[in-house]
């Protein structure tokens, strides 16, 4: 047992009396009158992982700089705390806005406001939102950092692993309506990044950039529907990329040096997605194709699939996910004889941005308390020697394969 | 202790089924709704759809705490335990989308809030609901 974890242990026997004061209502909504005009409330999560591969890190997704390896337990990746108050200042105008300390591009915790937001409902069918609010670029996108509010311990990394933006600035519109038995809601938001993220050893600034997008969702019943596309337009490089680009114009190679160039190119997120939640059981299906303009990045394919079914207060689950990004065949032009390095840094930037891998996921949700739940989950992943996209800091002799194990309490209050 | 006829038997069914019958969705009797399906109660108690036909904006009512009357609504209504609800309404509290139902702190002050509010519904015994509200759904348990 690693000084870590013991540390970690240490920490979680300290929090755990905390936390049950902390959430002292024998259920959430019982101290939060949705009458009163001002609320502060709150989630979190304390955990610890490990994941058994020496060659690579295991991340939650590309936002996080570092990630876990070497079968250490940290509680690194998943361990967060959020507050958000609620201000209704008339019944049609509300105020929110969310602060967020997690782990972070710049290998920090500084608190970071992840919604601030006036949203006004001018009636029960309409709601317009201005101000920073949450990226729903994928089904359950924008709750991805509530752990209680899910079934699993994170959102699966195959799948929402490539989506870095939680939060932009700028509006959107929602309308909901009835439809054959069921309810059609559509979506429309448009606006601003303004999050950088960790790539490629440094970070890219991916913010001050348009992003729009459109979700429709389809409620019947125990069933949700969901098809979405977002677009972002970057006007950053990532600077490793840029200052290869920068040698291959110079030895003339301008097609591979523009395909290293991602300021001004567009990246688009489609996704379909199906939940089906009736009573004890709750299974969730969901693909996404993303496509990059930018010739460096590879498009990518991912998917997943988890069932649950709660037995009282105990829900065992399993899953399965995937992420396979498709290789573009892309050269320098230029003779191995006197380029063979350069070739072979271009080649090897390309590798870089490779996914291709399989997770079997076990786990069980305990709901001790009405706002709080533990959680522990297996996750096997299975991926081919290419797979390093999903990874960090990829060492030789990297296989494709390792297995992470979290343990985590989920709690609101 | 063994029943000793087929009768009785029945009987004890018959009244059992009735019992579970009785928890009831009230609303105000101005708030122009005479009945609603288990889809619309289960639309406006989930924050999906709250617009009524009469134009109003509904306002469901929910009972504080692990309150048993709570507990037998949500799992008549959607099969659901508190935990569930509370996670179901963290997904959507916390990324800033629906609120979630008023909070009264016993059934009286569920049927006081229905009966100053045009638009509000409230879940009750059927044996609670008075002159005040208006019974517009029965929940089979």
């Amino acid at each position: 047992m690693s000084g870590e974890f013991i540390m970690h242990s240490q920490r979680w026997m300290t929090m755990l009396p905390l936390l049950a004061a902390l959430c002292g209502g024998n259920a959430w909504a019982a101290g939060h009158d949705e009458g009163a005009a001002f609320s502060v409330r709150g989630f979190g999560t304390l955990g610890v992982a490990r994941s058994s591969s020496d060659q690579a890190e295991f991340a939650r997704d590309f936002s996080q700089p570092g990630g876990i390896k070497g079968g250490q337990w940290s509680g690194r990746i998943d361990s967060l705390l959020g507050v958000q108050a609620n201000w209704r200042a008339t019944p049609e105008l509300e105020l929110v806005g969310q602060l967020v300390s997690r782990y972070r591009y710049d290998e920090s915790r500084v608190p970071q406001v992840e919604w601030a937001f006036a949203k006004w409902e001018p009636d029960a069918r309409a709601a317009l939102r201005a101000g920073r609010i949450g990226a729903d670029f994928m089904m359950l996108a924008d709750s991805r950092l509530v752990g209680y509010s899910s079934l699993t311990v994170r959102p699966s990394t195959d799948f929402f692993g490539p989506l870095f933006f939680s939060h932009f600035d700028g509006a959107d519109v929602s309308l909901t309506w009835p439809l054959g038995g069921g309810l059609l809601r559509g979506k429309l938001f448009a606006g601003t990044t303004s999050e950088k993220t960790a790539m490629a050893g440094g970070i890219w600034d991916t913010s001050g950039v348009p992003v729009h997008g459109l979700v429709f969702d389809y409620l019947d019943g125990p069933w949700q529907w969901r098809a979405s596309t977002a677009s972002v337009k970057f006007s950053h490089d990532i600077e490793i990329a840029r200052l290869l680009a920068i040698e291959l114009r110079d030895f003339g190679a301008t097609a591979a040096a523009d395909a290293l160039t991602i300021a001004g190119t567009t990246t688009r997120y489609h996704s379909l997605g199906v939940v089906y939640d009736a009573g004890p059981l709750q299974v969730q299906a969901m693909l996404n194709a993303i496509r990059h303009e930018a010739g460096y990045l590879n498009h990518s394919r991912a998917g997943y699939l988890l069932a649950g079914y709660r037995l009282g207060t105990v829900t065992p689950y399993a899953g399965v996910s995937w992420w396979k990004s498709s290789r573009k065949s892309l050269s320098t032009g230029l003779p191995d004889i006197p380029f063979a390095v350069l070739n072979q840094t271009f080649d090897f930037a390309l590798s870089t941005s490779v996914a291709d891998q399989t997770t079997y996921t076990l786990g069980a949700r305990w709901d001790v308390r009405s706002n709080i739940a533990l959680k522990l989950q297996w996750d096997a992943v299975r991926g081919s020697a290419a797979s390093v996209l999903p990874f960090i800091r990829v060492q030789p002799g990297w296989n494709g394969r390792t297995d992470v194990i979290s343990a985590v309490v989920d709690f609101i209050f | 202790m063994a029943l000793r006829s087929p009768l009785l038997f029945l009987s004890l069914l018959l009244m059992a089924s009735l019992a579970a019958a009785e928890l009831v969705v009230v609303a105000n009797p101005r708030s122009g709704i005479e009945r609603l399906t288990q889809e619309d109660v289960t639309n406006i108690y989930l924050g999906r759809y709250r617009h009524l036909a009469s134009g109003l904006t509904a306002e469901p009512v929910d009972l504080a705490g692990d309150a048993a009357l709570k507990v037998r609504f949500y799992r008549a209504l959607v099969g659901k335990n508190l935990a569930e609800i509370n996670a179901y309404w963290a997904r959507l509290v916390f990324s800033g989308r629906t609120r979630p139902p008023h909070v009264a702190e016993n059934v009286e002050a569920a049927l006081h809030y229905v009966a100053a509010h045009p638009g509000a519904l409230a879940y009750v015994d059927r044996a609670q609901a008075d002159k005040r509200v208006r019974i517009v759904f029965e929940l089979g348990e």
